[in-house]
């Protein structure tokens, strides 16, 4: 019995070592080096407003540096799917070379944490099936991207995104490589974060908010006026 | 002139309620606004019946007023581009895309939502002068009282800063 409870104590021990380590430190990160190489983006699009400002945001880079692009969407969100189309479209038309490539971006289409209305009963069982799903699309099956899943998620709510945000959690407890996370608040959140930003202030890499009264409690974050 | 009122992908029956009240309608057509068209969405309104058929649209003339209202189309672009004002929800969605054209912009928080941030984000704009803020039983004074002309104009789209942030980021700068 003895025995059993040092093992216990000593896993939780090492298994809460590890997620220090891993989680972000208030000193500035480290940034890659300067490079011409491309980056892989993944933006998660939340449906409805969220899909809008990520877009929005999206809009503004420079494809021929981001690519492959990887569109995250929740399973049925048809919407959200249309919309990062057009947006592609838009962006091949006013482009040149990698942009028209077909394989520019891709659709990782992930279970929704919890459906609307569903009991609270059922919850946890389709939340972990989001979380080991997304688990898989960002470890796993992410060999063929030479080996990492993107090197940077950009994330604005709302609950699917902490799915995502664990599972990227799950690849850097083992050591995997893992995309840099960062978070931008909804321009629509003046005086209180919204519950996903919340939960996810801590846990990313980059925390940004758009309104500058979010940060007066002192706690980390970045205000760099209105992003959209 | 012509009004255009919105309430976006839901409903929001007291802004409906509201604009349809005599009050309202009497504002609207002593600032020179004779047709209004409403984006009624889900609402539950009393000239409801009229839209119970299956029927997309109907029009009506009331106090001095020509209406016009529909439930949904998939973009209101058409709809901003040809409105002398605006009056919607508070959505940071419609608050944006109104505000990027230029157009004289009404809101009124719905205050049935659970989780009442729409009041915020329209004060935080009133008070910066992009819009003004109403409420459902106070919008016949805002609609008289209202003066476009003193409005602060809305930042265009500066794509810049997610840019830098990101480049940043990544590496590239």
């Amino acid at each position: 019995m003895f025995h059993v409870i040092t093992c216990a104590v000593l896993l939780v021990a090492t298994v809460c070592i590890r997620v220090y380590c891993i989680l972000p430190k208030p000193t500035v990160p480290e940034r890659p080096k300067k490079s011409a190489e491309n980056r892989t983006l993944a933006v998660f699009l939340g449906s409805g407003g969220h899909t809008s400002e990520m877009l929005a945001l999206v809009s503004s880079l420079d494809f021929d540096r981001y690519f492959p692009r990887i569109y995250i969407i929740s399973e049925g969100d048809t919407l959200s799917e249309r919309k990062a189309a057009a947006l592609e479209a838009t962006k091949a038309a006013s482009s040149h070379s990698t942009s028209k490539n077909p394989d520019a971006y891709t659709f990782l289409v992930i279970p929704r944490a919890r459906k609307v209305h569903q009991s609270l009963l059922t919850t946890p069982s389709t939340a972990l099936l989001s979380v080991t799903k997304s688990f898989y699309q960002v470890a796993l099956a992410s060999s063929h991207r030479k080996g990492q899943f993107a090197d940077v998620l950009v994330l604005n709510g709302p609950g699917t995104c902490l799915t995502l945000c664990l599972a990227v959690y799950l690849n850097k407890f083992f050591g995997l490589a893992s995309p840099k996370m960062v978070y931008i608040e909804s321009f629509a959140r003046v005086q209180t974060l919204s519950l996903s930003g919340k939960l996810l202030r801590s846990l990313v890499d980059r925390f940004v908010v758009q309104w500058p009264q979010l940060l007066q409690d002192g706690k980390r974050g970045e205000y760099h006026g209105w992003l959209i | 002139m012509l009004a255009f009122i919105t309430v976006g992908s839901t409903r929001f029956d007291g802004l409906i309620k509201s604009v349809f009240t005599p009050s309202v309608l009497a504002s609207l057509s002593d600032k020179g606004y004779t047709t209004i068209v409403v984006q009624c969405g889900n609402s539950d309104f009393s000239y409801n019946h009229l839209l119970a058929q299956g029927e997309q649209s109907f029009r009506l003339e009331k106090d001095g007023v020509t209406i016009e209202c529909w439930k949904f189309k998939p973009s209101l672009q058409t709809d901003y581009e040809r409105a002398d004002l605006v009056i919607s929800h508070a959505g940071s969605g419609t608050i944006v895309d109104v505000l990027r054209m230029d157009k004289p912009l009404i809101v009124v928080p719905n205050p049935t939502l659970a989780d009442n941030h729409q009041q915020e984000l329209a004060s935080a704009l009133e008070k910066l002068g992009h819009l003004r803020s109403s409420t459902t039983s106070q919008l016949a004074n805002t609609i008289q009282e209202f003066d476009a002309s003193s409005l602060t104009k809305f930042p265009p789209f500066d794509g810049g800063k997610f840019r830098k942030l990101l480049d940043e980021e990544m590496g590239f700068v």
